[in-house]
């Protein structure tokens, strides 16, 4: 009878889930992660396979930890571990194949080979996990609330918040900061140099209390004058800027936004377009 | 003019210069401040044209003495000016950084005055937000062409980077097109600073103060003069070894100006040669290439239709193909299609096992590319029998046509031929498809 090991969606849930499988012998199908929120893409789940559940331990996380620094390296441990945030629908089950393959103990160097055909999937998958990590580095963005904290919201594909978390400890050790996970409703909140970590279950509540303001503005048509207009290329832009991001980014979200509240500013001169026209008009002259 | 406008007017003035990156610099977040160098540099977002943003990119004023025929901010010009104050700008700065939308801080200037002038205010902002605000983010001074060396060592103290533009990669056309500039006058100051870095640098004490930590770069436009791809790349390669650049950028041209020592104003930017150029700049960077390998006398212009590495390639078949199993890690990287990581990936996965075609496409090898290059027991035979001439068309013939059709094209020559934009000397022979 094939089984559909539910889990409480935490890393070490999941190691124990694995502990309890080589423990007890147990025939899998598929993982089920109870999660409070929609995954970006939900595993199909195996109508006909009976649901068991894993309580999560500590202990048991552990001792896989440690086998798996043993059989293979602390690098593929924390490999698995990134691998692992990315949610993917089955992520769970390639690195069971992983590490099944891993414990058989059939080839002594498995744990070194980084390109067996289970692996080269998971460094792929992890790859694009720290890739996203170093976009949320930059996509970040803060507003300022009347009270002098800096509140930001992201909406990141992967469950990367805690990667993030000592990036921006590092960059503004003296401020007091939030950075929210909207849809995964929990933020971390920085004050008086400590972290917290926080669930947030009414997002727009904070992002109302924290409007976009002067410089919000002034970087949004600061962003608008860089642009090139003879190089446009819109494919690259959503290429190195997917358009899922443009939501929590006030340079790309907040086009409407600036001309219905500012009123009828007159655009500024550009210094580049005044020349350019200049220079046709010359040119139509003679 | 309120903050906003001279915003608008400073930032559009700079964004002809194409240094993008934030990498190179580690900081630390100073006692009592904010702000951190991440090493390998950080995007915070891209403009409408594709371009990252991650550096508030200004000039601090755009009243320009020189008479640059390329420049915007050319004195002959008639566009609206404006300067900042170090107070503005500084504020600015700690504001945006504050918010996290840029990772600091690239200042550059016309010069007003005099360079000696014009130097000063930027080491004054510089300064200020160092000492006074203890900013630890990034700054990218542009070293001013003719400031005393007393100014440009005090710069490389503050700033993260330094660079001086080339622009134009002949001094001949230089000094023609730029008449108050010659390359002695921007060597001069690239030379002075790659020097006292290097005196730093032999200072290894984590005590000893931090000398222009990601060095220098530079930039030369594409396509305003009649370089060679030969000479734009002979000569970066000589600030990649002689002044130790990290990076050198190609800008292509986009006209703004007209003058009749240019080209015409409706010309559009040469994308697509500047693209190649940074191909073969990567390839010097990151291939190990040799510029002279990429290009020579006979070839001064790279190929349209292909891209560098696969040209090196078909120009030299005697090295290929390549045995993927015993080969030099030099050797992979040189098949086209293969990239750093996948060379990588095969060098230290094949002491393990044999690398096998399905191990390649779940690596991310373009195998379209590097099946006709390389030798294992997956490809098929007829594959290597085939000559260079044969590959080029097969290679050229799986690329989706990017240009849009001609409306003319199709009529008969009654019109005279619009001149080819671009001569490919080293094109082989094909069969026209």
């Amino acid at each position: 009878m094939s089984l559909a090991i539910h889990y409480d969606s935490t890393f070490d849930g999941f190691l124990s889930a694995v502990f309890e499988i080589y423990r007890q012998h147990l025939d899998v199908s598929c993982f089920v992660a109870e999660r409070t929120y929609e995954a970006e893409r939900e595993a199909a789940t195996d109508l006909f396979a009976q649901p068991f559940h894993v309580e999560t331990s500590e202990d048991s996380a552990n001792r896989l930890r440690r086998a798996i620094t043993n059989a293979a390296s602390k690098d593929v441990l924390n490999l698995l571990e990134t691998c692992f945030r990315s949610e993917d629908a089955n992520i769970e089950m390639n690195i069971l194949a992983y590490l099944r393959k891993l414990f058989a103990g059939l080839d002594p160097n498995y744990g070194r080979n980084p390109s067996s055909l289970e692996m080269i999937p998971l460094i792929t998958i992890a790859r694009s996990v720290r890739r996203e990590m170093d976009n949320m580095y930059g996509m970040v963005r803060f507003n300022k609330a009347p009270d002098g904290m800096y509140i930001a919201e992201i909406e990141p594909k992967y469950d990367i918040l805690e990667m993030i978390v000592g990036h921006f400890r590092c960059r503004y050790p003296n401020g007091t900061w939030a950075i929210i996970d909207v849809k995964r409703g929990f933020g971390v909140y920085y004050e008086n140099y400590r972290t917290h970590f926080v669930t947030v279950p009414d997002p727009s509540y904070i992002s109302a209390h924290a409007p976009p303001d002067e410089f919000t503005r002034m970087w949004k048509s600061y962003y608008d004058t860089m642009a090139i207009k003879e190089r446009l290329n819109p494919r690259l832009l959503r290429r190195c800027l997917p358009v899922r991001y443009w939501k929590h980014l006030p340079e790309r979200s907040l086009s409407n936004y600036s001309a219905k509240n500012i009123g009828n500013v007159v655009p500024p001169q550009l210094p580049s377009e005044v020349a350019k026209s200049n220079a046709s008009a010359s040119i139509r002259l003679k | 003019m309120d903050l906003r406008d001279k915003l608008n007017i400073l930032g559009d003035a700079a964004k002809y210069d194409v240094s993008c990156s934030s990498s190179g610099s580690k900081r630390n977040s100073p006692k009592g401040g904010m702000g951190c160098g991440h090493s390998s540099g950080i995007c915070h977002t891209w403009s409408a044209d594709g371009r990252c943003i991650s550096l508030l990119k200004v000039l601090f004023s755009n009243a320009c003495k020189y008479d640059c025929a390329y420049c915007v901010n050319r004195r002959s010009n008639d566009i609206p000016r404006a300067t900042f104050t170090p107070k503005e700008l500084i504020n600015l700065t700690l504001e945006f950084y504050r918010r996290n939308y840029i990772e600091g801080l690239f200042l550059s200037s016309a010069v007003i005055g005099s360079p000696d002038y014009t130097m000063e205010l930027l080491i004054k902002v510089a300064k200020e937000l160092r000492l006074v605000h203890h900013f630890g983010g990034y700054i990218h001074l542009k070293a001013i062409p003719g400031a005393s060396s007393r100014l440009l060592f005090e710069a490389g103290l503050y700033a993260d980077r330094s660079s001086v533009n080339i622009e134009i990669p002949s001094d001949k056309q230089l000094q023609y097109l730029a008449p108050e500039k010659n390359f002695a006058s921007i060597y001069r100051p690239m030379n002075f600073l790659a020097e006292r870095k290097l005196e730093y640098k032999t200072d290894k004490s984590k005590y000893s103060p931090k000398f222009l930590p990601a060095g220098q770069s530079t930039q030369m436009i594409v396509g305003a003069s009649g370089e060679t791809d030969f000479q734009i790349l002979t000569l970066s390669a000589g600030f990649y070894k002689q002044q130790q650049m990290k990076r050198v950028y190609f800008s292509g041209y986009v006209p703004i100006n007209a003058d009749k020592r240019l080209p015409v104003i409706t010309t559009k930017p040469p994308l697509l040669r500047e693209h190649r150029l940074y191909q073969a700049d990567w390839l010097m960077r990151f291939y190990k290439f040799e510029y002279n390998e990429i290009l020579d006398e006979k070839n001064p212009f790279l190929d349209p239709d292909l891209d560098p590495k696969v040209m090196w390639a078909l120009r030299h078949p005697e090295c290929f193909p390549v045995d993927l199993q015993s080969a030099d890690y030099e050797m992979i990287l040189r098949v086209p299609g293969i990239g750093v990581r996948s060379a990588q990936l095969i060098v230290s996965g094949r002491r393990y096992s044999k690398i096998r075609f399905e191990h390649l496409k779940k690596m991310g090898v373009v195998l379209k590319r590097a099946k006709y290059f390389i030798y294992n027991s997956d490809v098929p035979r007829e594959l290597h029998k085939l000559y260079p001439e044969m590959i080029r068309p097969l290679l050229i013939a799986g690329k989706p046509k990017n240009d849009q059709l001609d409306l003319f094209d199709a009529m008969p020559a009654a019109l005279p031929a619009p001149a080819k934009a671009q001569p490919s000397a080293n094109a082989l022979p094909i069969a026209n498809n």
